[in-house]
């Protein structure tokens, strides 16, 4: 089984979309550890920077020379408009409850809008992306349709760059199988929910697939009217377009040059970047994360103890004053000398009858139980006699007997 | 090629994806990808995480079912990846059939029971539905 880190040979694709005879070594960065995390963050972070200021008018709500009427006057003491002659005078100035005041803590220009955030994990999140661009199972679960292209991570042969007709990138999507995500987009126009409507951003769709280039011979004219496709150069790769809305495995279509720029740019892990200065691939805290395949490895598994199977659960503990049971747990003895109190018990209670019976003359009436009783312990002494008789009498024997009761 | 490893995909993907419906009132999200036998959203029942995975769907010509499953090489060759056959035989034979492939090719036994059901739920649904009988109304 080849390692997770294996480098697998990526066929080149003609814009025809057949195998040109060119392959590529997949580039490390597609080994990065893919952190979702990371991009999110670093997404939110980004997408604050195109943002231009909103704010309120600074005078809003000053432009009065109110004053409160202070107490006395039986009415509010909120600061009111100066003067006669018109609505104004009298009504309720500065405050933000009334109307026509400024507002609670006015927005202002100068509020931080821009984030700033630190180049490594700029580039951590990038790489990430790129990683995570080249996972069929991401990238379909981000949405994109890409069931029928031929290999993942798409790379085209660089004919593409000079493409300068729209029809022309038409024709390649479609023969790329690359079509029928960007009919998704078409079908996925919608207006906008809510009031963006009203300030122009009134039109919403999703987004398509990502042309990477190495260099741009037309290939931005051709694809820029074709609706969810974005072009980006390998120089310039943005995170706010590889992982839109900060969600990882967009679909990406590298053109040659730009995939074996790769490489260079970003470093592999045993060469550091020679584009970037001082830059080398974030190491991955778990080479192998394959879970199931750990999980059954015989070093893992030697290491473990016996798994245990039946986990012993707490029991309630019974008081053995009041439960029997338990009391027969700790002492078994107990039962015998339950036994014999109840039997005592009993026995008290029939020689008491029997006293009276006799004094009264009546004759008891015995239950079949103390009458059958009374046959066992008759039967027994009979026997206990007839075995007595039958044993040699020896001389051991002989002094036994009287001792013993 | 090991590829992305099934865990850490769905540790990617488990709150966030294309495919992930979440309903009011249960628990459990569904998930609308191809290859799901039970439209759960779960680890074992996801159609794009893992290596193998079973799909059972309607026939196109509207009798039997198609199982559609995924080719263990080559798996970022997308366009090569799936192979489908359609069982078309009346449902015991297809059922067995599906039933000897799972087990047999030893291909995600663990989602026999749920391959089986999910055809016969198709199946169900190709025959005909049974005509109401008309009840004579009660009069007053």
């Amino acid at each position: 089984m080849a390692s997770a880190l294996a480098r697998p040979l990526i066929t080149v694709y003609s814009e025809k979309n057949e195998k040109t005879g060119t392959s590529v070594h997949l580039p490390v960065v597609f080994k990065a550890p893919i952190r979702p995390d990371v991009v999110s963050f670093v997404h939110h972070q980004m997408s604050k920077n195109r943002r231009q200021p909103y704010a309120v008018n600074k005078d809003a709500g000053h432009q009065t020379s109110a004053e409160s009427w202070g107490t006395g006057r039986a009415v509010a003491r909120i600061p009111r408009v100066r003067g006669g002659g018109t609505h104004r005078s009298g009504q309720g100035a500065f405050g933000n409850m009334c109307r026509g005041g400024r507002m609670f803590a006015p927005t202002k220009t100068w509020r931080r809008w821009h984030r700033r955030i630190n180049v490594n994990q700029r580039r951590f999140a990038l790489v990430s992306s790129i990683a995570a661009s080249g996972v069929p199972a991401l990238v379909m679960s981000k949405g994109h349709m890409v069931h029928d292209i031929p290999e993942l991570p798409l790379v085209v042969s660089d004919k593409v760059q000079s493409f300068n007709k729209t029809k022309q990138a038409v024709i390649f999507l479609r023969r790329i199988k690359a079509w029928t995500d960007v009919q998704k987009v078409y079908r996925s126009r919608r207006l906008r929910a809510g009031k963006g409507k009203m300030r122009n951003r009134r039109r919403v769709q999703r987004r398509g697939p990502l042309i990477i280039y190495g260099e741009d011979q037309g290939l931005k004219l051709a694809f820029r009217n074709i609706p969810g496709v974005d072009v980006c150069s390998v120089k310039k790769l943005s995170l706010l377009k590889l992982a839109p809305g900060g969600h990882v495995g967009r679909f990406i279509i590298w053109t040659e040059s730009a995939f074996r720029a790769l490489d260079a740019i970003y470093g592999t892990w045993s060469s550091p970047s020679s584009e970037k200065k001082d830059y080398n691939l974030p190491t991955p805290k778990m080479t192998n994360t394959d879970l199931s395949r750990l999980l059954k490895a015989e070093e893992i598994r030697k290491v473990l103890r016996t798994p245990n199977k039946r986990p012993v659960r707490a029991v309630r503990k019974l008081n053995p004053l009041r439960n029997v049971r338990a009391m027969l747990k700790l002492n078994p003895y107990a039962a015998v000398l339950k036994r014999k109190a109840i039997l005592t018990i009993q026995k008290k209670h029939l020689d008491k009858q029997e006293f009276l019976a006799k004094k009264t003359g009546v004759p008891l009436q015995k239950t079949k139980q103390q009458v059958r009783y009374e046959q066992l312990i008759q039967k027994r002494k009979e026997a206990i006699q007839k075995s007595k008789a039958a044993k040699p009498k020896t001389a051991k024997k002989a002094k036994k007997a009287p001792a013993a009761k | 090629m090991a590829g992305i490893p099934a865990h850490l995909s769905w540790a990617i993907i488990r709150n966030n994806n294309a495919f992930l419906v979440k309903k009011r009132n249960i628990k459990k999200p569904f998930s609308t990808e191809p290859s799901n036998l039970s439209n759960l959203a779960s680890f074992r029942f996801n159609g794009l995480i893992h290596k193998k995975t079973l799909g059972v769907e309607p026939a196109k010509e509207g009798k039997g079912f198609q199982l559609v499953w995924k080719k263990t090489r080559n798996q970022h060759k997308l366009s090569k990846l799936t192979n489908k056959t359609t069982m078309k035989a009346g449902p015991r034979r297809s059922l067995y059939k599906l039933r000897r492939f799972i087990v047999k090719n030893g291909y995600r036994k663990d989602l026999t029971k749920a391959a089986l059901r999910r055809a016969s739920a198709v199946l169900k649904s190709q025959r005909p539905v049974p005509a109401k009988k008309n009840r004579p109304k009660k009069t007053e």
